[in-house]
């Protein structure tokens, strides 16, 4: 027997460390609890930016013809069916298109879900957009515009957030159904459903249910990158049954429906059943039929496992017994189950993942910082209203894809050594509508199209040619310049003869011809009498950003400069001087649609217009019978283009730059290493360019002179002024004022003698 | 964060307000500083003047552009009857639309709207003047003077010739020009306004 005092002294001792212990636990409780409520909080806080692409504009008159709309329509994830059966499906019936458009909060309105009647004319062209509902034509309206990529934070998290009550009933119920059936009613954590769902997989050989709750596994989610071990294990149990304290049923199911882990895209996770429907079927959750619920709900228990693109077999036998579970449970009838058992996986091809323009995306992001916080852009769900257009994307990619091996083969070259990238973007708006990084288009890699600055070769002999049109009493587009040999002394370097690329001289050329055949010499005269500060200066006034040295080796091309550069001091000719600086995004909104910001097209005058149309007249020549005359051999005869070749030394890059009426297009090809490809600009960007732009029907110019520029019969022999009596008179553009008055020996009006400069005076 | 929240949110509620103009230029990505490149040296060669060459153009670069002749003005003739005097005379039927709507926004007091609805509008006929024109007036609603010159400069740049927009035009440009106390400019500007006003008769 034990002393009283002793046994008092064991109870105290006991309380004591029972206190401790509850003390302990309690502090324990206290802060799985701060660190769960901190996570779920911040769970529903951060969320990615999201990027859009330019909305498909639907009115009449529209030259897309109905092939092309329904390629749209199959890349937004639309549905073809024999009726409309709700938005984002559409019916391709006799004499009309019909579709049923998805509502979406665009910057400036919201547009509601619209039946719609699309109807083609003879030509190609959409003659009317027929409102279903109104029973009345429309004058124009919106499609909803591609989901294109987000911008996420490092680690890698990446979701579209959903609410409760846009998900279709069917994904919670099902989840339910399939991962955790007492949902509804435990507290967090639920003994019963592990034993049940131990005896449920005994009987079945194999893992048919998890034993843990969707708290349970909404937690585990939480803390993905730790290491599971039993502390966490039991750390989990407790913080599911707190959360269970702290929130409601509906909070925790929504905040699992966005928070569980359903793949990954690289070093992008893909989380919640949002982007989960975006990045396995492009289309929004709420569009998702029974199989395609089921399978997502399967892919929950494990989406690296389950990977319907890696493993598509083991996704549809999981996806087929989902659906027997929903069938079991009454969620979907039997003729239901059986029609859903039936359908395809039908998963968007890689290409379906939101991440499909990842050099585009870069672009945006580079235009955001500065004046977005980085952290505001993973977090704050901002929407994001680009200028990319899917079609120009994806002519651009399809080109540079296509063409590179067929260039490797005809050339010899080994495979896989060429590299390439391009641009295009709008004329008068200065819109990036495609950018293409590299052959990988998929890969956000090293982007060639902005960051990689390369020798530009003959694309700078049009701003020299513009120099010296700027200066109409001395030079024209049909001004003579000698081919002759030039040697360029300097006190201390090397003298520098430059050659043209045959090494032949072809005696003096009309400026036009010049700069068509790409001659070197006569450039370089021209470029020696306007000086080559001049000639900086104005390839700064087009866009150029660089700080190349005012040497004459600029006139050849001893500037660096990068696709997206090169887009930009091209735009600037392509808009009759008035530069628009390029601009990937159009509006900003907040995650609730509240418009945030607007980058409205600028724009100024930074070179004259009359030199620019003259220089542009020139530039079609390149196309016509210059050193890119293959280009019509793809592109319609009946349309004009202006634009140059550019090679470089020893052939290391190829490049092309040229634009139409609406459309400026920029291609280089060549190796990451620098070495010489033997491509020229015509063989290498130029085949890529001509697709591109026939593929997007890029319009031809205009080409109306401006007040200041004048056209004049010109006796081509002579540079004089013709008349009918010439057979070699051709009308060419003058700054007003500046064209040839002396008559060439060909012209009638020549014999009427010397008086005939006095008569003009009187005319 | 929370001071991120706060931040955010102010910028909600202002957003709410007034919506914030985007920046185009200084946020304008150009590309890193290359690297991993072998960057080809120039030759060594000296800048202008070259001895033994025809002597160059004198120094001064390009001539500024010539915006606007400074001579008197020769008086603007009188248009002729078929000249289009509004939107709806040489636009589409979407194009009209939006032209439309964008009217009533700026009526309504709402020009960041109009202009977003005219931009819609420009992306489908990009060289149509009255939808630049309008485009000019939605910048001077939001005081941007300086686009608001340029781009009634580009509008008449692509009217070759019609008067009717030109005339709105030089209107916005003596506009911009008195708000940003450029008087002599303005007093140009009204030259123009009154030379196209006598042409079409007073006015």
């Amino acid at each position: 027997m034990l002393p009283r005092n002793f046994k008092t002294a064991a109870f105290s001792a006991l309380l004591l460390a029972g206190s401790a212990a509850l003390v302990a636990f309690s502090v324990y409780l206290l802060s799985l609890d701060k660190q769960i409520r901190d996570r779920f909080a911040g769970a529903r806080w951060q969320l990615p930016a999201q990027v859009y692409a330019s909305p498909t504009e639907l009115y009449p008159g529209l030259s897309l013809g109905r092939p092309s709309l329904q390629r749209e329509l199959d890349r937004l994830g639309y549905r073809a069916v024999p009726e409309l059966q709700g938005p984002g499906t559409y019916t391709d019936g006799k004499g009309q298109l019909q579709l049923q458009t998805r509502s979406f909060r665009f910057w400036d309105s919201t547009q509601p879900s619209l039946q719609l009647g699309v109807k083609w004319a003879e030509d190609g062209a959409v003659i009317e957009v027929y409102d279903l509902e109104a029973g009345a034509p429309r004058d124009i309206v919106r499609l909803d515009p591609m989901l294109i990529g987000s911008i996420y934070p490092k680690q890698g998290e990446d979701r579209v957030l959903v609410k409760l009550e846009e998900v279709p009933d069917l994904m919670p119920k099902g989840l339910i159904a399939v991962e955790d059936r007492s949902f509804n009613h435990h507290l967090g954590v639920s003994p019963k459903a592990i034993l049940r769902a131990s005896i449920a997989n005994m009987r079945a050989g194999h893992v048919v249910q998890g034993g843990s709750t969707l708290t349970q596994q909404l937690v585990k989610n939480f803390f993905l990158n730790s290491k599971q071990t039993w502390q966490r294990k039991i750390n989990e149990a407790f913080m599911a049954v707190l959360l269970e304290l702290h929130y409601s049923k509906k909070e925790i199911l929504e905040a699992y429906l966005n928070e569980v882990h359903l793949g990954q895209d690289g070093n992008r996770a893909v989380h919640g059943f949002g982007l989960g429907a975006q990045f396995y079927f492009k289309k929004p959750l709420g569009e998702l039929r029974a199989h395609e619920v089921a399978l997502l709900a399967g892919i929950v228990k494990g989406p690296s496992y389950y990977n319907p693109r890696r493993n598509p077999k083991r996704a549809l036998e999981r996806r087929n017994l989902v659906l027997g579970v929903f069938r079991d449970e009454g969620l979907i009838t039997e003729p239901e189950y059986e029609a859903a058992i039936k359908q395809p996986l039908g998963v968007a091809g890689a290409q379906g993942g939101a991440e499909r323009y990842p050099a585009f995306v870069e672009l945006v992001k580079r235009q955001l910082r500065g004046q977005y916080h980085d952290d505001d852009l993973v977090s704050e769900g901002l929407r994001i209203f680009t200028t990319l257009e899917p079609r120009a994307q994806e002519a651009l990619e399809r080109r540079i894809v296509e063409q590179l091996p067929l260039i490797e083969k005809g050339r010899r070259l080994k495979p896989d050594t060429l590299q390439a990238a391009g641009v295009v973007t709008s004329v008068d708006g200065g819109d990036v509508l495609a950018l293409v990084a590299g052959r990988e288009v998929r890969y956000a890699g090293f982007n060639r199209a902005l960051d990689s600055r390369r020798s530009i070769g003959s694309l700078a002999k049009p701003f020299v040619y513009l120099t010296g049109l700027m200066h109409p009493d001395r030079f024209g587009v049909s001004t003579l310049l000698p081919d002759e040999p030039i040697e360029v002394k300097a006190a201390g370097a090397k003298p520098w003869a430059p050659q043209n690329y045959d090494r032949e001289l072809h005696g003096p050329q009309p400026l036009s011809n010049a700069l068509a055949q790409s001659y070197n010499l006569p450039t370089v005269y021209l470029g020696l009498q306007v000086g080559a500060k001049a000639v900086r200066d104005t390839l700064v006034a087009a866009g150029y950003s660089g700080d190349a040295p005012a040497l004459p080796s600029m006139f050849l091309g001893a500037v660096d400069a990068s696709p997206l550069e090169v887009a930009q001091m091209y735009g600037t000719l392509a808009a009759n001087g008035y530069q628009a600086p390029l601009s990937s995004i159009r509006e900003v909104q907040t995650k609730d649609g509240q418009p945030l910001s607007r980058f409205p097209i600028k724009l100024r005058q930074t070179l004259p217009e009359g030199p620019v149309y003259l220089l542009n007249w020139t530039l079609q020549g390149v196309l016509t019978y210059g050193t890119a005359r293959a280009a019509y051999s793809v592109l319609p005869g009946n349309r004009a283009f202006a634009g140059k070749t550019g090679t470089t030394d020893d052939y290391r890059d190829s490049w092309f730059a040229g634009f139409g009426a609406e459309r400026v297009a920029v291609v280089w090809v060549g190796r990451d290493d620098n070495k010489s490809t033997g491509l020229s600009g015509a063989n290498g960007a130029l085949p890529i360019w001509s697709r591109v732009m026939n593929d997007i029907e890029a319009r031809g110019l205009d080409l109306i002179p401006p007040g200041d520029v004048e056209e004049q019969l010109v006796d081509t022999v002579s540079g004089l002024r013709a008349d009918e009596a010439c057979q070699t008179g051709r009308m060419l553009p003058f700054i007003r004022g500046y064209a040839p008055q002396e008559y060439a020996p060909c012209a009638a009006a020549a014999e009427q003698g010397p008086m005939q400069w006095l008569k003009d005076i009187f005319e | 964060m929370q001071f991120r929240v706060l931040i955010l949110s102010c910028a909600l509620i202002l957003g709410a307000c007034a919506t914030q103009q985007g920046k185009r230029e200084a946020v304008w990505p150009w590309p890193e500083p290359p690297s991993g490149q072998p960057a080809r040296p120039a030759p060594h060669l000296p800048s202008e003047p070259i001895p033994g060459m025809p002597s160059p153009i004198p120094p001064g670069g390009p001539q500024p552009i010539p915006t606007e002749p400074q001579v008197t003005l020769p008086p603007v003739p009188a248009p002729p009857p078929n000249v289009p005097r509004s939107a709806e005379a040489i636009s589409g039927q979407a194009v009209s639309s939006l032209v439309k709507q964008a009217r009533a926004q700026r009526a309504a007091g709402q020009p960041a709207q109009a202009q977003a609805l005219l931009e819609r509008a420009q992306r489908i006929e990009p060289r149509n003047y009255f939808i630049w024109s309008a485009l000019a007036q939605s910048h001077l609603d939001q005081k941007n003077f300086d686009q608001a010159e340029s781009l009634a400069q580009k509008s008449n740049s692509l009217a070759r010739g019609n008067v009717y927009v030109e005339l709105e035009n030089w209107k916005t440009i003596r506009a911009s020009r008195t708000a940003r106390g450029d008087a002599a400019g303005a007093q140009r500007a009204q030259e123009r306004v009154d030379a196209i006003q006598q042409a079409l008769g007073g006015g």
